[in-house]
């Protein structure tokens, strides 16, 4: 599962982990591992330009910050990127709600007498 | 890093190239610095992250207590393979290149402009002219460098916030790649055109101006227009916004 799963959610994700506060990138991979109690894992290799793409439509900016003798580059979300999440988060419910109602018809409100 | 301890050569004596241990993350980015073309600014933001990351990960595997020579190849597996990379990291550089070249044209296209102000407008009437063909090519080229750099404009707005919306074309490398090319092409023309009239003109500190500017303006377009013709021929999967 854990690589293949987050294909096409990406960037959901990525704005998701973000909406709580700026984060680098290694930190990003960190918060959906912990957040996904280790069933999805990034690769370290992908999420730098799918970060620079979200950066690129104005969905997150980004600074470089000194870390010691290192710099890191932090990304927060924008308004837009905010707006974004909402619009996957409501997307996301759509399509949970319509494959459950497929896979679990007995749940469907309509035929629960 | 691995790399600042050398080991003991087995002969005994001072370590040579071939006995320092190699860097797994240095390599892996090494390889994947070479297969990468773009910018050379974003390219190195890249390549800068990926390796803040990749040490984020040794030392997360140190931390757990794994060995810091298998903390580096275990960091190297997570990050994935040159090739798995390669088409997201040569994707977002392309988008990059395009965007560079395109912000060149429109920088590029006032300095042509200006040159032509300069000679029809700044000379006393009648104090000075181009021969018929010259100035009807230098018309022509002009006109086509207009038309360039409102693309340009539109392909900076496309591969901005416009992605949002409206997918990117998968041309568009390639149409920018050649479009720049031949405005490049146009700019080099222009000035040798400007140069080649110098001696018939009246007012030579005036076609020098203009000459130079053109001249400028080739300078300015050349590189991005190199670059961009080389990330268009790159086999990169569909562009994604």
């Amino acid at each position: 599962m854990r690589q293949n799963a987050v294909r096409g959610h990406l960037d959901g994700l990525l704005l998701a982990v973000l909406e709580t506060g700026p984060l680098h990138g290694y930190a990003v991979i960190t918060a959906v591992q912990q957040r996904s109690n280790g069933m999805l894992e990034l690769r370290t290799g992908t999420i730098y330009p799918a970060l620079n793409r979200l950066e690129r439509l104005g969905f997150l900016r980004s600074t470089w910050e000194a870390d010691g003798e290192r710099r890191r580059r932090r990304y927060e979300l924008t308004d837009a990127g905010r707006h974004t999440l909402a619009a996957e988060r409501t997307a996301w419910r759509e399509f949970t709600t319509a494959i459950g109602s497929v896979l679990n018809p007995a749940a469907r409100p309509g035929l629960a007498s | 890093m691995i790399a600042d301890d050398p080991r003991p050569s087995p002969g005994g004596g001072a370590p040579t190239a071939l006995d320092t241990p190699r860097d797994p993350v240095e390599d892996h980015l090494a390889a994947l610095g070479a297969a990468l073309h773009g910018p050379p600014a974003a390219k190195a933001r890249l390549l800068e992250e990926l390796r803040g990351g990749l040490q984020d990960s040794v030392a997360a595997y140190v931390q757990a207590g794994v060995d810091r020579d298998l903390a580096a190849e275990l960091a190297v597996r997570d990050c994935g393979a040159v090739d798995d990379l390669l088409p997201s990291c040569q994707h977002e550089l392309t988008i990059a290149q395009v965007r560079q070249t395109a912000r060149a044209t429109a920088t590029a296209t006032p300095l042509l402009f200006g040159a032509w102000y300069l000679l029809h407008t700044t000379a006393p009437s009648g104090a000075w002219h181009l021969t018929h063909t010259a100035h009807l090519l230098a018309t022509r080229l002009t006109t086509f460098t207009a038309l360039a750099a409102l693309l340009a404009f539109a392909v900076i707005a496309l591969t901005g916030t416009l992605a949002r919306w409206i997918p990117t074309p998968s041309r568009l490398p390639r149409t920018v790649a050649w479009t720049s090319t031949v405005v490049t092409a146009s700019m080099a023309v222009c000035t040798l055109v400007l140069a080649t009239t110098m001696p018939l003109t009246d007012h030579w500190p005036l076609t020098t101006l203009a000459t130079l500017l053109t001249a400028a303006s080739h300078a300015v377009t050349a590189g991005p227009a190199r670059a961009s013709r080389l990330c268009a021929r790159l086999p990169v999967p569909a562009l994604r916004p």
